[in-house]
């Protein structure tokens, strides 16, 4: 192909799905040394402060093994362990048997509302959990809880409560159900672009809808399912304001409550907490190992340059009991909790219950006017985002191409290094970026660079996860061609594959951006006056028991965030015609199929 | 700009003037304005031009409304509030004196033992505030070498719900009635200070037995003590145990039903403390604030937020005072270990 070769000592298998080697070398070393660095900075830096400190005392600052061999020989800090794990993999369990049937709906079928189930979906992602938990107590704490009221009204004053919130079983009721966004915006975003002709071959043989859905479709966007399955474990291990509502009261140890108490001591075991968190590590590690042994070297690829257009299945009279179903999410995790916080924050002082007298907009204008700190907090809230979502989205997209492609030699480390911020609880991951930051030549202490550097680095590995979902789904063939045509590397990524990732792309920006805006504990120790955010003033407000103000301030957070995912729709119409027109621009005729009609 | 900058000072002193009046305070505002602008203290730190405060006492409001009173008393000083929790603030301030960082002016925690820490390794920077004579006598001199200062006063005791309880428990002991099984709420020694504070109180009174009874009341454990209030207005329970004070009577006066109970067998008080940081960027500007922690106008704002004033002088809302009050507070040298204590006998029998 008279390209100068810069090949490195792969496997024959990678070979195969790797494009034509690099024209220009020295372009290629920047990119992947920038890569490298920056990785190096946004996340090894940190955690090998983190792994450090689990090596240390709290009390002597002395080298020592003592905390890893405290945690198996205590009872008390094996137990949050397992706890930990059964809420992850039942929050997992949830968030894919809810998410990918629903993402199913949404994508592939005729489905009543489409878009209105999926800014529902999406409004429940904005949601923080442990907002999501408050209004749950709203509805059914056992006493007083309002559904439970109802209940007792219905089946007498006697009866006990219909609901307890405060379980386990609670627990993974909310962690499920505020997890099934991520599930249902990568398995989605994988079916959107996904061509249909198997679908095709399945109802020619005749095979009937459901079964074409379990059998093909479902199957041909594994790589999304598993990986969301993964990313719902992990907030399920790492989620901290759920289990601390929701299972201090019953007397329920997790991981994320317990770091919280290493903190709270006095004085605080910062490296016992460090070292804690190394069990999660490891069992997301497994995940990741089986992950590698599901997928193998199956093939995914939905996109093509044979693919033909996707086409809708007709759910006929299935369709308004499908639309009942898919309403029900949206019910529990934005309508009910909702009009509980929404009532709780219209009021003056929400003891004294509803009643004209007590109706009062007065929380909203102290949220708004009455209080200095919170303009600034909206303001940086929203540019942090906006600023760590893209630096975040463009990294991890590169490194998923790089992983995918099997670029350089020691691509999967890259996947590696990538997936480790999000394992480790933000409240540590916090104290690493504080202790790699705040010393020369990289003092980046007081200042914005580094909240945003901190919250990029904790959603890399959503990214980077998306990112590979949807790669995995986009064959090289069109790649191939762009190269033998004389494209170079970086060329053939920008101008064929980006727009081939194309909406997937955008989904995965806010898939990474409203967890940011709604992140806190990353930010616990980074935050100076200065640069406060949103979720830090919440979290002050229900710390001073301030209950209205939390309310209100989170339907605003609610509020600004679906402005700005609302304003997204135009956005991805904008991307879809841009796709549209450079493409057959550009004469790749059969990729026109790909787009979506 | 001269004039500019003449023409803000009296506004500014109209505004703290307006506050004073209604504040009920006499004294024309210009005398004091005057008196400010001639303080050498007040100069020195003007010329800083700012001051970092990390504070864990007082919530966001008071805190703020301390900080704006500040900010109007002494213009040209700019005042960054970092408000945290307590144990996050100084954990923050552990390990920027690690990194050798050096931001913090002033800290405000709710834990004594933050500043007998500090003040062992030198961290910590002798101060007598003048106006420090005003402060009740029993916490007049917390520490021998003036290093740290009282900065709160905060009480734990039992609220409940007016409208559904007759007869509210009086003491820590009535608790343990059966009439209140399934009814109390309170917060976890592991996560809140107070409620920390309180079981080493209780088992000094009482001992573990007080505990163990305590467990078989079911009590619903939240996080802070602040939720006990949020469990009796939502009414979940009806009785809150290791309750705040000053929190309780903000709700109450907000128009909420619920009330405070100061327990006959001693409200527990724990002291907010506050100290200078020996390298404080903005020394004078730090002391120039701590002095003021002591003036009538924050203790009229810690009167009109339902917290116990810092001033002998200045009463307490509705008339309160520490004099009415039968009060104990865990002093010793050990506190450490007995709060690591209660908290795992608190496991053990309560939760």
């Amino acid at each position: 192909m008279g390209v100068i070769s810069t090949d490195s000592p792969d496997s024959a298998a990678a070979a195969t799905a790797r494009p034509a080697m690099a024209r220009v070398p020295l372009a290629r070393t920047v990119v992947f040394g920038a890569v490298a660095l920056l990785l190096f900075l946004l996340v090894v830096l940190p955690f090998g402060w983190v792994l450090n400190n689990s090596f240390h005392d709290d009390i002597t600052g002395a080298w020592t093994l003592g905390n890893y061999t405290r945690i198996f020989q205590s009872v008390d800090l094996l137990e949050p362990l397992f706890n930990s794990l059964l809420l992850a993999v039942a929050t997992a369990v949830i968030a894919v048997g809810i998410g990918v049937p629903l993402a199913w709906l949404v994508s592939r079928t005729d489905l009543p509302f489409r878009r209105t189930i999926r800014v529902l979906t999406m409004t429940a992602f904005v949601t923080p959990s442990f907002i999501g938990a408050t209004g749950w107590i709203l509805l059914a704490a056992p006493n007083s809880g309002w559904l439970n009221a109802l209940w007792r009204s219905l089946a007498g004053a006697e009866a006990g409560p219909l609901l307890n919130i405060y379980s386990m079983t609670g627990a993974i009721f909310i962690c499920g159900i505020y997890t099934v966004p991520y599930s249902f915006t990568m398995v989605s975003s994988a079916l959107d672009e996904m061509a249909v002709e198997l679908e095709d071959a399945a109802a020619t043989l005749g095979s009937g809808t459901l079964r074409t859905m379990l059998s093909i479709t479902i199957p041909l966007v594994t790589p999304a399912v598993i990986a969301s399955f993964i990313l719902s474990f992990i907030q399920g291990l790492t989620l901290f304001g759920v289990p601390a509502f929701l299972l201090t009261p019953t007397g329920i140890p997790v991981v994320t409550t317990k770091l919280a108490e290493f903190y709270q001591l006095f004085p605080p075991e910062i490296y016992m907490a460090a070292a804690y968190c190394m069990p999660l590590l490891l069992v997301t590690a497994m995940l990741f190992w089986m992950r590698r042994r599901i997928l193998g070297r199956k093939q995914f690829i939905t996109i093509s340059g044979k693919s033909r257009a996707g086409r809708r299945i007709a759910l006929g009279a299935a369709r308004w009991p499908a639309f009942g179903a898919a309403l029900l999410l949206p019910l529990v995790s934005v309508f009910l909790p909702y009009a509980a916080l929404l009532l709780v924050s219209l009021t003056r002082a929400w003891g004294q219950g509803l009643s004209w007298e007590n109706l009062s907009l007065h929380w909203y204008w102290w949220a708004l006017f009455g209080n200095s700190e919170t303009h600034t907090a909206i303001v940086n809230s929203l540019l942090f985002s906006t600023f760590a979502a893209t630096l975040c989205v463009m990294l991890g997209t590169v490194v998923a191409y790089i992983v995918e492609r099997r670029m350089v030699f020691g691509a999967s480390l890259f996947g590696a290094v990538t997936t480790v911020p999000i394992i480790i609880p933000g409240i540590v991951m916090s104290v690493g970026f504080f202790a790699a930051y705040t010393r020369a030549p990289l003092n980046l202490y007081g200042t914005p660079l580094l909240l945003v550097a901190a919250f990029a680095a904790t959603f890399l590995p959503i990214a980077y996860a998306h990112g590979g979902s949807i790669l995995k789904g986009i064959g090289p063939e069109l790649e191939r061609a762009a190269r033998s045509l004389g494209a170079g590397e970086g060329r053939t990524f920008l101008s064929i594959t980006i727009p081939l990732m194309g909406g997937g792309l955008l989904s995965g920006w806010f898939l990474v951006f409203i967890p940011i805006i709604r992140e806190l504990s990353v930010a616990v120790f980074l935050i100076t006056p200065k640069t406060n955010v949103m979720t830090t003033l919440i979290y002050n407000a229900k710390d001073g028991g301030n209950y209205e103000a939390v309310c209100a301030m989170s339907v605003l957070l609610l509020l600004i965030t679906l402005a700005l995912v609302a304003a997204a729709g135009p956005l991805t119409r904008l991307t879809t015609v841009r796709r549209t027109s450079r493409k057959s621009g550009r004469k790749t005729a059969p990729a026109e199929g790909v787009l979506p009609t | 700009m001269m004039e500019f900058s003449r023409r803000r000072l009296l506004q500014t002193g109209g505004l703290v003037g307006t506050a004073l009046v209604t504040g009920g305070l006499a004294g024309t505002a210009f005398s004091r304005i005057a008196s400010a602008a001639d303080d050498p203290l007040y100069a020195a730190a003007k010329k800083e031009g700012a001051l970092t405060l990390y504070w864990g006492s007082y919530e966001q409001q008071t805190m703020e409304a301390i900080r704006d009173a500040f900010k109007a008393k002494y213009p040209g000083i700019e005042v960054n509030l970092l408000r945290q929790a307590s144990q996050t603030v100084y954990t923050r301030l552990r390990m920027e004196l690690q990194s050798g960082v050096h931001e913090c002016d002033s800290l405000g925690t709710t834990n004594m033992l933050h500043y007998t820490e500090l003040k062992k390794i030198g961290a910590l920077a002798p101060f007598e505030p003048v106006d420090g004579v005003h402060i009740p006598d029993a916490f007049r001199t917390l520490d021998p070498d003036k290093m740290f200062h009282v900065g709160a006063i905060s009480l734990t005791s039992i609220n409940f719900a007016p409208g559904k309880v007759q007869s509210p428990p009086q003491s820590w002991q009535a608790l343990l009635e059966d009439q209140w099984q399934g009814k109390i709420t309170t917060g976890s020694p592991a996560f809140s200070g107070d409620v920390a504070n309180w079981v080493v109180a209780i088992r000094r009174k009482y001992g573990d037995d007080f505990l163990r009874a305590f467990g078989k009341q079911k009590p619903k454990v939240g996080q802070s003590n602040v939720d006990t209030v949020t469990d009796i207005l939502a009414g979940e329970r009806v009785v809150g145990s290791g309750a705040p004070f000053s929190y309780t009577l903000t709700q109450k006066a907000a128009g909420n039903p619920i009330d405070v109970v100061a327990p006959s067998d001693d409200a527990i008080l724990n002291l907010g403390v506050t100290g200078i940081l020996a390298k404080a960027p903005h020394p004078n500007a730090a002391r120039l604030f701590t002095n003021f922690l002591y003036s009538t106008e924050v203790s009229m704002i810690l009167q009109k937020n339902f917290w116990p004033t810092l001033r002998k002088d200045v009463p307490w809302a509705e008339g309160r005072s520490l004099d009415q009050l039968k009060w104990t507070r865990n002093t010793g040298d050990d506190l450490g270990p007995e709060v690591a204590e209660g908290i795992a006998k608190w496991k053990e029998l309560v939760r």
